[in-house]
């Protein structure tokens, strides 16, 4: 979460960052409140994001985030959710997987407000047959000295959770031993949504110096995620 | 035409000057863009905000954004029924929807009129 930030308020004018959570992890939406998650299982390890939504139990998965300038995006925020989700529609679909995007499901503003992000699928959602999620998203924009730059964090279920049974998980229909060619489809097929060429790359030294700093101030620092 | 009584930041959000005191609140571009609107934090009367610094944070389904204030000052009075209705903000963006109104101590160099605008809202797409 902190290099993602520091992603985020980085001076690149793109960068997507692919990882996994080890130990399995619940991350909480930005506005969400920590209280309403008391009943999770003694030693769950929890964290905010800066991004909205609701919460998401991070098991086995593939986690991407993507921080842009904002003008590389649609500048309305639906259609840069059917741009991005189309391409991990694709990706699934290359390796022989099973998703849809959602293209009228329920209207957004009527759903109920689940704690769980993947709870109720709803417009732009990424689906299996069954109708279960298996891809949860969440966008923050913000401005910063480079101009407005957006963070879009996306989680794709490889293995159901223990937490979120209910959800789909791409492991239902493709091998495990694919979960890695899924993982460099995602870069490939989000580059290519956005014309962006790939460069493999790490961090540069501001950027983790950045993500220490943030991640010791916010993201290890248990009042924020007790914030609300 | 957006109204031409208040100006404007790049990042959407609007200031009414009268005096000394600043309305702020976010153009009806920010609203639609945003699409549905689930959440808004607001600071208390009595903080400071300052020019070009996030004052508050608002939620749609799909977005957390930063909201910019176009003035410096300390905040006199805060829309407290605004978070409970966020309807508002697509109803009536420049009145009913207000945020805050500020004892203003300076504003921001970037501050645009109606006219201009609406060149940089149609410009954004």
């Amino acid at each position: 979460m902190a290099r993602d930030e520091a992603l985020l308020l980085s001076e690149s004018s793109a960068a997507l960052r692919l990882y996994g959570w080890a130990p399995h992890a619940v991350s909480l939406g930005y506005f969400q409140r920590l209280a309403d998650f008391a009943d999770l299982p003694a030693g769950t390890q929890v964290v905010r994001r800066l991004t909205g939504g609701g919460a998401i139990h991070h098991g086995s998965e593939i986690t991407y985030a993507l921080a842009l300038d904002a003008h590389l995006l649609p500048a309305d925020v639906d259609q840069s959710y059917a741009l991005m989700h189309d391409a991990i529609v694709r990706a699934v679909r290359a390796i022989g997987g099973d998703a849809h995007r959602l293209e009228h499901g329920p209207a957004p503003g009527a759903r109920p407000h689940d704690r769980w992000c993947f709870a109720v699928p709803g417009r732009h959602d990424l689906v299996d047959a069954a109708g279960r999620k298996v891809c949860g998203s969440a966008q923050r924009r913000v401005r910063t000295p480079r101009g407005p730059r957006v963070l879009h964090h996306g989680s794709l279920v490889l293995h159901r959770p223990s937490l979120t049974p209910f959800v789909g998980a791409i492991a239902d229909a493709v091998e495990t031993s694919r979960h890695m060619e899924l993982r460099e489809r995602i870069a490939v097929e989000l580059a290519a949504c956005l014309s962006l060429e790939l460069d493999r790359d790490d961090l540069t030294a501001a950027e983790r110096a950045l993500a220490a700093s943030l991640q010791a101030s916010r993201y290890e620092n248990p009042a924020f995620a007790a914030m609300r | 035409m957006r109204p031409n009584d208040r100006s404007y930041l790049k990042s959407h959000e609007w200031c009414k000057i009268d005096g000394d005191v600043a309305t702020i609140g976010i153009s009806d571009y920010a609203v639609s863009h945003l699409s549905d609107l689930v959440f808004l934090d607001l600071p208390n009367k009595g903080t400071n905000v300052t020019a070009g610094e996030s004052f508050g944070e608002i939620e749609s389904v799909k977005a957390v954004s930063d909201i910019y204030s176009p003035i410096s000052g300390e905040v006199l009075e805060v829309n407290k029924d605004l978070p409970d209705n966020l309807e508002w903000l697509s109803e009536d963006p420049f009145g009913k929807a207000w945020m805050l109104k500020v004892r203003m101590t300076g504003k921001s160099s970037d501050l645009m009129n109606g006219a201009a605008y609406d060149a940089h809202c149609t410009a954004e797409g």
